[in-house]
């Protein structure tokens, strides 16, 4: 899947590549050097994708919290998809991966960066991605109806 | 309640700048982007194929352990149909299905069914006509069989 995702990103000129086998050494690249995008499987050991979304996002020893995560995971892990969302995951693709499937996502977050949230349960990309006008509550939030605006 | 605090994208640092990020946007966008990508997919098939029957040869090796044999399902899942390798991929689909559901429930997975998977896997991803009319009946009998098999999980719990 590595090297999949390495030919893809190389076919649009990007060239400084950083692979790493699970979340553990991820993280330790991440503190080492500046990345600009991240690109994780959902199932790994012995960090998964959500442990290792989560420690991105929430540790205070992360270097870029806000850096954009995509994951890549099976279709049938909807339980799990719904766990790294929460954990703060920005975009997900499902396998089988393609070429357009990639290249719309990194677009996605390059057009359309999200807001960031936080609150004390959460620390990620705003989950709601669509603005219902004239949505009448209930309201997650206190002050939401007042002065929040989905962007 | 304590007010969520929201921080909006221009208050933290993106990857490059708003009239940058358009015109990369929709260079990524472009059909010929796509086109370039599938090419660079196509130009892997051969290394890609051999990855898969590494992970095949692998995944006949773990059996009996499950979350091992989960791992090479779940690879085979991600790549083998990028590979060019559409029943394999389909089949290693249907087993990472099957263990998802056997998780959900609670409960480990029927040894028989990992092994019939496990087989048949190895037997699409070798076999000359990959995609052939053969290797859709077995797709479509171990959909049957999960299916039946999760079924029949859920009425004994």
């Amino acid at each position: 899947m590595r090297s999949l995702l390495r030919s893809l990103l190389n076919s649009i000129g990007v060239r400084e590549i950083h692979e790493a086998a699970n979340g553990s050494a991820a993280l330790e690249i991440l503190r080492e050097r500046s990345c600009d995008l991240v690109l994780s499987d959902l199932a790994m050991q012995p960090m998964d994708g959500i442990d290792f979304t989560r420690d991105v996002r929430q540790s205070p020893r992360s270097a870029n919290p806000f850096v954009p995560v995509i994951m890549v995971t099976g279709h049938t892990e909807r339980h799990k998809v719904e766990a790294a969302r929460d954990a703060g995951v920005t975009e997900f693709i499902a396998k089988p991966v393609t070429a357009q499937s990639l290249f719309a996502r990194i677009a996605e977050i390059l057009e359309r960066p999200r807001a960031f949230v936080r609150c004390e349960s959460y620390f990620g990309p705003d989950r709601r991605r669509k603005a219902q006008e004239g949505y009448a509550g209930p309201w997650r939030r206190h002050g939401d109806q007042h002065d929040h605006q989905v962007p | 309640m304590k007010k969520a605090q929201i921080i909006p994208p221009d208050d933290y640092p993106q990857m490059v700048s708003k009239s940058d990020a358009a015109k990369m946007a929709r260079a990524l966008r472009a059909p010929d982007t796509a086109a370039r990508g599938a090419t660079a997919i196509q130009q892997q098939s051969q290394k890609l194929q051999l990855a898969v029957h590494d992970y095949v040869r692998e995944l006949e090796n773990a059996a009996g352990n499950l979350p091992l044999v989960f791992e090479k399902a779940h690879e085979l899942r991600g790549f083998a149909e990028t590979a060019g390798l559409r029943s394999t991929g389909r089949i290693a689909s249907g087993l990472c299905r099957y263990f998802d559901e056997m998780e959900k429930l609670g409960t480990v997975p029927d040894h028989a069914v990992v092994v019939l998977h496990v087989s048949a896997i190895a037997r699409a991803a070798r076999a000359k006509d990959e995609a052939g009319r053969m290797s859709d009946t077995v797709v479509k009998e171990l959909a049957a069989l999960v299916a039946h098999k999760v079924a029949e999980t859920k009425a004994a719990l």
